[in-house]
């Protein structure tokens, strides 16, 4: 299958069937992606009329130049390319994501396919060109002769990201929903990754990504984040974007992107969450950053004290907190008084009518909410803890401190 | 409002304004490295107080420069190499890095000769200075935490108010120098191909091509965004005012002492230092030499290593010192060989150390318009820049500044310049 990049077809000469001399040439190549996202739609002719668009089903072949089938007299006039990606415009030297590599690229060139439809030419977007053959092409071409050019592109090694795993960055909003933008292979990647790629992107582009993406994604997200581009993206958002993002977000990183926020801007937020999440992450907010309170998560698994192991699954299921609180089941009785701790282990290993009480361990390290950060990671190396229960002077449960927070912290300080 | 609440908004606004201090104030002071100290010296030693003229319009035509440049920074989130490729394209970004990389060798080299030559005045051969200071600073900027050496470097740039206290000690005629400072010479002096040339010189050291291209990245990589962008304003243009104000003295202190005892041409920096020092005392020629070496070594650890970032950018190059080497080939590459063969150059024998930091300086001033229409075409668009777009004075002042310059340099090269 013959390929052809686009640096070539951009400024090729357009033949139509009244004679042997071009009638224009070529400035742009469309497709229009709610149509077919993978195949041209059209190329952009600049004649002596003006600019005309040429439709693919009049395009015969490409040798030489583009040679139509209809006269240039009867193409339609362009008007302006609504709805309409124009490869060199929207996608030569801009930066997109590559999914597969899980970072953003700049696009050198763009390989396309030829094909032999039924009675017109099929050209497909097979792959964005990120590499030196795609560079050499680009800087050489008019002024090396072609067979040249060829012979030397065979001798660079080619870095090619297939069409299908090419995620665009657009801007606009209106644009986004024509072209029918929606960044789903980046959404499919972990959160760290996704927050990896967005750090590497202006700020006009991070918004557009955090605007786009499912709102339970882009919290994971944010939680990923530096913590000063954290900042920056929530107020960049609009309040009721920014609060529907930080509900999904763990009420402990919630609390601190909050607080690291101008007041004005943190109370916007709030005053659009809902009234759980709010009263959750305000607690959480009037605690120092930097004691044992300040870094626990007040979304946990808690059972009463008769509760069974079959309780425990059931709670499991419904759990909307991430995966590192899940590791340590608490039992609470009155006042959420903390009797016993259950590891998970123990819980699938149980049979399910298994009180839970019974599967306790005996020794539970706790730490006090206003201890500093030494003694959380004390005790987390002492005891190789994988959750500590923070409970108050009458032995509350007041929130939990995971793993993943003591290694934030640890790596702050390395 | 709670009182916390209010002490809250205070220690955040300091906090916005020390995190945005910084790029303005650092890249006017590496302005001020061992090229601009060699012209600035030989201008005064040349041409005595018939080239301080410049410096209040240079002044402006820098201000206007460096603000566009930061406000592209600040409104864009984008590097002026990451915008040249944007909308102009492969092949123009292509020659575009091509002059950047040809035009910082020569910084580069500038550089090299300040640590030589104000290390020798210490009887430091240039053989063990040059390639420790080089090994030093590869180490520094590739495994160290250069964050932290930045810091003691800005506080070493206090180091430039010793070229003040040099110039007021050198005794100059004061009356002359101000005279000088508002009127421009008369019409022949722009038929003297050696003035222009200086004059190019003076220019392309103070408004260099390389330190538009940091200032827009360091602001991008400080996180200033269009809102913050007003406290940047002030670190840029204080900047501008600070490097300006120490080059005026240094011309001054010049002029003073070897023009008017009729020593026209420096040779090394020890002619530079020697006439100050009998006319002073020991103490100004130490710090002379102090300064000079502080000057150079900060700018070779921030020129090199810019200048693989801009290219690395704009063509797609990974970069980046937390890359591993084999992951970066192009970077490193490009970095090593512009740290090591700058450094090279300096250790040819019989090397007219002064004159070839000079002509690198003639070199950022011929370069300088190119830079200076892309980025006048960037800023103007809309597009980009929103509401930010260039006001009709800076518009003014940017274009007469890149026409001017452009006319010099074809003014030079009829003049029968080109030696």
């Amino acid at each position: 299958m013959p390929s052809l990049a686009l640096s070539q077809l951009i400024g090729a000469p357009v033949y139509d069937p009244s004679g042997t001399s071009p009638v224009g040439k070529v400035r742009e190549v469309a497709l229009v992606p709610q149509e077919d996202p993978h195949r041209v739609a059209a190329f952009v002719v600049k004649t002596r009329q003006g600019e005309r668009l040429l439709g693919i089903k009049s395009v015969n072949a490409i040798n030489g130049g583009v040679r139509a089938d209809s006269l240039a007299g009867e193409w339609t006039a362009y008007a302006g390319g609504e709805g309409m990606l124009l490869l060199e415009r929207d996608l030569l030297d801009q930066q997109i994501i590559d999914v597969h590599g899980r970072k953003v690229v700049r696009v050198n060139d763009i390989d396309i396919h030829e094909e032999l439809g039924h009675d017109h030419l099929i050209l497909k977007l097979s792959a964005v060109d990120v590499g030196a053959r795609g560079a050499m092409r680009r800087l050489l071409k008019g002024v090396v002769p072609a067979a040249a050019l060829r012979s030397m592109m065979e001798k660079l090694p080619p870095k090619l990201i297939p069409w299908e795993f090419v995620d665009l960055i657009e801007t606009d909003p209106a644009r986004r929903v024509k072209l029918k933008i929606s960044l789903d292979r980046l959404s499919r990647l972990h959160p760290a990754d996704i927050a990896d790629i967005v750090e590497e992107l202006a700020p006009a582009e991070r918004e557009a990504v955090f605007q786009t993406l499912d709102e339970e994604v882009a919290a994971q997200t944010l939680e990923e984040l530096d913590p000063k581009l954290q900042v920056s993206v929530l107020s960049s958002l609009d309040s009721d974007r920014a609060a529907d993002i930080v509900e999904e977000m763990d009420p402990d990183a919630a609390a601190d992107v909050l607080g690291d926020m101008p007041p004005e801007t943190t109370d916007e937020i709030l005053t659009e969450m809902e009234p759980e999440e709010r009263a959750e992450v305000a607690e959480l907010m009037t605690f120092e950053e930097d004691t044992a309170a300040g870094r626990m998560t007040t979304q946990y698994m808690a059972l009463k004290a008769g509760a069974k192991v079959s309780d425990a699954v059931e709670m499991l299921r419904n759990f909307e907190g991430g995966l590192e609180s899940v590791s340590t089941i608490y039992i609470t009785g009155d006042h959420d008084k903390l009797l016993g701790q259950v590891p998970l282990a123990k819980v699938v290993l149980a049979t399910p009518e298994t009180p839970l009480m019974l599967l306790s361990t005996r020794h539970m390290p706790t730490i006090h909410p206003g201890a500093d950060e030494k003694e959380v990671a004390e005790l987390f190396d002492k005891y190789n803890l994988l959750t500590l229960p923070v409970i108050d002077d009458e032995g509350i449960l007041t929130g939990v401190i995971t793993a993943d927070d003591v290694i934030n912290m640890l790596r702050a300080r390395l | 409002m709670s009182q916390s609440r209010r002490l809250k908004i205070w220690r955040m606004r300091l906090w916005v304004f020390l995190a945005v201090v910084g790029p303005g104030f650092i890249t006017a002071n590496v302005d001020n490295d061992a090229g601009g100290i060699y012209t600035y010296s030989a201008a005064g030693a040349q041409f005595g107080y018939r080239l301080l003229w410049v410096m209040i319009p240079m002044t402006v035509a820098l201000v206007v420069v460096q603000e566009m440049s930061a406000r592209m920074g600040a409104v864009t989130g984008k590097g002026l190499s990451d915008l040249i490729r944007e909308e102009y394209g492969f092949r123009i970004t292509f020659f575009m890095m091509l002059g950047l990389v040809v035009t910082n060798f020569g910084n580069v080299v500038a550089e090299f000769a300040g640590i030589a030559s104000s290390l020798e005045l210490f009887h430091v051969s240039r053989y063990i200075s040059v390639p420790a200071a080089g090994i030093l600073v590869w180490f520094v900027v590739v495994k160290g935490s250069y964050k932290s050496v930045e810091k003691v470097f800005l506080a070493a740039s206090f180091f430039y108010f010793a070229y003040i206290i040099a110039g007021v000690l050198a005794g100059p005629s004061w009356k002359e120098a101000f005279v000088a400072t508002f009127r421009p010479p008369n019409r022949a002096a722009f038929h003297d191909s050696a003035y222009l040339y200086m004059i190019i010189a003076v220019v392309g050291t103070t408004i260099a091509p390389w330190m538009q291209f940091y200032l827009q990245s360091s602001i991008v990589e400080k996180g200033i965004t269009a809102r913050d962008y007003r406290a940047s304003r002030w670190d840029v243009i204080l900047g501008c005012l600070f490097t300006d104000i120490v080059a005026w003295f240094i011309v001054v202190a010049c002029a003073a002492t070897l023009y008017v005892h009729g020593v026209r041409q420096i040779r090394d920096a020890a002619d530079a230092a020697q006439a100050l020092r009998p006319l002073s005392n020991e103490f100004a020629y130490i710090l002379f030499a102090a300064g000079l070496f502080n000057a150079s070594l900060f700018a070779a650890s921030i020129l090199p290593i810019s200048t693989a970032y801009t290219v690395c950018e704009g063509l797609g190059f990974e970069s980046g010192v937390d890359q591993k080497f084999g992951e970066a080939k192009v970077f490193y590459w490009l970095y090593t060989l512009l740290l090591f063969a700058g450094g090279a150059v300096i250790l040819v024998p019989n090397i007219p150390l002064v004159k070839i930091s000079i002509l690198s300086q003639v070199i950022n001033g011929i370069v300088l318009p190119f830079v200076l229409i892309f980025m006048l075409l960037l800023v103007n668009k809309s597009e980009l820049m929103g509401r930010y777009v260039n006001g009709t004075w800076f518009n003014v002042i940017a274009w007469a500044t890149t026409i001017i310059m452009i006319g010099l340099t074809i003014a030079w090269f009829a003049s029968g310049g080109g030696s």
